[in-house]
């Protein structure tokens, strides 16, 4: 290890270098916040990103929502919410950030989301898209190391293959942190809410999280569930284990278990095809 | 379930979830699942330009895919570093179960 972790830190963090949040999602973030903000408004910024009206629209035309033919920016975020369309606009901007050349990860990162969607609302838990989109960017630490520490990231995969030994086990031996840590610093940098911050920086970790344990825990049972169904990322093949903390958050059991494996099941079909365009893009 | 090219679809299978026309899932679906195949409704869903389909059990053995045995092994590898967590022991057996129903034999889950 040739710098100390403080060192790291500055480097991984490095704002000239970090990828950044289009003004979009930091405009719509603000102006959600402030109570008298309009959906007009709010519609008129979303408006001027294409992409993201773009994907926005087609959910809302999908049959899902049963309303056909949504043709203004304003009508879908009335018809989804709001926060629907901030986790989907933030969600557009991560996969920009994230390579192509990262299947791995694109798809256990999907994965996670999809899973961790389905949990909250199998759940009733209250705020499902944060939740799924959370889970999406559990592993963004993984494509922030990848980017800034490209020789480090090598020595980690070599150590997992040789060793057997867990991705975080071989970050902490050789960058003397590990992808949850960076996250969560990167949560901060982009003013992240808490609500997403503290599942990024703790899914391995759910004891840690104090103030949205709930859904640290979700995102940690949906990690280990993507893992035992084989889509886990990067060379890493090992399932973590569940931690009883996160088990007894959510009040879980094994019927429920069995269920949700049924479920989860089912969505990665769309997950696998969703990736496999993606690459032939 | 699984999901095959419109060309291997074959009278007498289940659809597992409903089709919809040129695979977009917008729009109001073709036909519902839990609907069995015919060779008429084959030919109506290529007229209206279905690629694939999704069928119940696992009817069609592609070159290159996984037998059970090899999935399951894999299973295994997954949870060698925690078998001996009863939660994970649990999650292991739930997904033995179902790889193996999925696969089209019998689950074992409840005599495990």
């Amino acid at each position: 290890m040739t710098s100390t972790r403080s060192d790291l830190k500055k480097i991984i963090m490095d704002t000239k270098t970090l990828p950044t949040l289009p003004m979009v999602i930091q405009k719509l973030n603000s102006l959600s916040e402030n109570d008298k903000s309009s959906v007009q408004e709010m519609a008129k910024i979303v408006a001027s990103d294409q992409v993201i009206s773009a994907r926005i629209l087609r959910l809302a035309n999908s049959p899902s929502y049963g309303f056909y033919r949504v043709s203004t920016i304003s009508n879908a975020m009335i018809l989804l919410g709001v926060n629907v369309v901030k986790s989907l606009a933030l969600s557009s901007s991560i996969f920009a950030i994230m390579e192509k050349d990262i299947v791995g990860l694109w798809e256990h990162s999907l994965g996670v989301g999809a899973a961790a969607n389905l949990i909250a609302r199998k759940l009733e838990l209250p705020e499902c898209e944060e939740i799924a989109t959370a889970g999406l960017l559990h592993d963004i630490g993984k494509v922030i190391i990848s980017i800034k520490c490209r020789d480090a990231e090598k020595e980690i995969i070599k150590l997992v293959r040789e060793r057997q030994i867990y991705t975080m086990e071989a970050e902490l031996e050789i960058i003397d942190t590990d992808h949850a840590e960076v996250g969560g610093w990167l949560a901060k940098c982009w003013f992240l809410p808490d609500k997403l911050g503290e599942p990024i920086a703790f899914h391995h970790d759910v004891a840690a999280s104090k103030n949205h344990r709930i859904k640290t825990a979700v995102v940690h049972i949906a990690d280990v569930l993507i893992c035992a169904s084989g889509l886990s990322n990067s060379g890493e093949s090992f399932v973590p284990p569940i931690q009883e903390i996160a088990w007894d958050t959510l009040k879980l059991n094994e019927r429920l278990l069995e269920e949700l494996v049924d479920e989860i099941e089912d969505k990665l079909v769309e997950v696998k095809n969703f990736s496999l365009q993606m690459m032939a893009d | 379930m699984q999901k095959i090219p419109l060309m291997l679809a074959k009278a007498g299978m289940i659809l597992g979830r409903d089709v919809f026309r040129g695979d977009s899932p917008i729009g109001m679906p073709l036909c519902g699942k839990d609907t069995e195949l015919t060779d008429s409704l084959i030919a109506r869903f290529e007229h209206m330009d279905v690629k694939t389909i999704h069928v119940e059990g696992h009817p069609v053995w592609e070159e290159g895919e996984h037998s059970i045995d090899d999935l399951l092994r894999q299973l295994d590898v997954r949870f060698s570093k925690t078998l001996q967590e009863p939660l994970n022991a649990a999650l292991y057996n739930i997904y033995k179960a179902y790889l193996t129903r999925s696969m089209g034999g019998d689950s074992d889950q409840h005599t495990k």
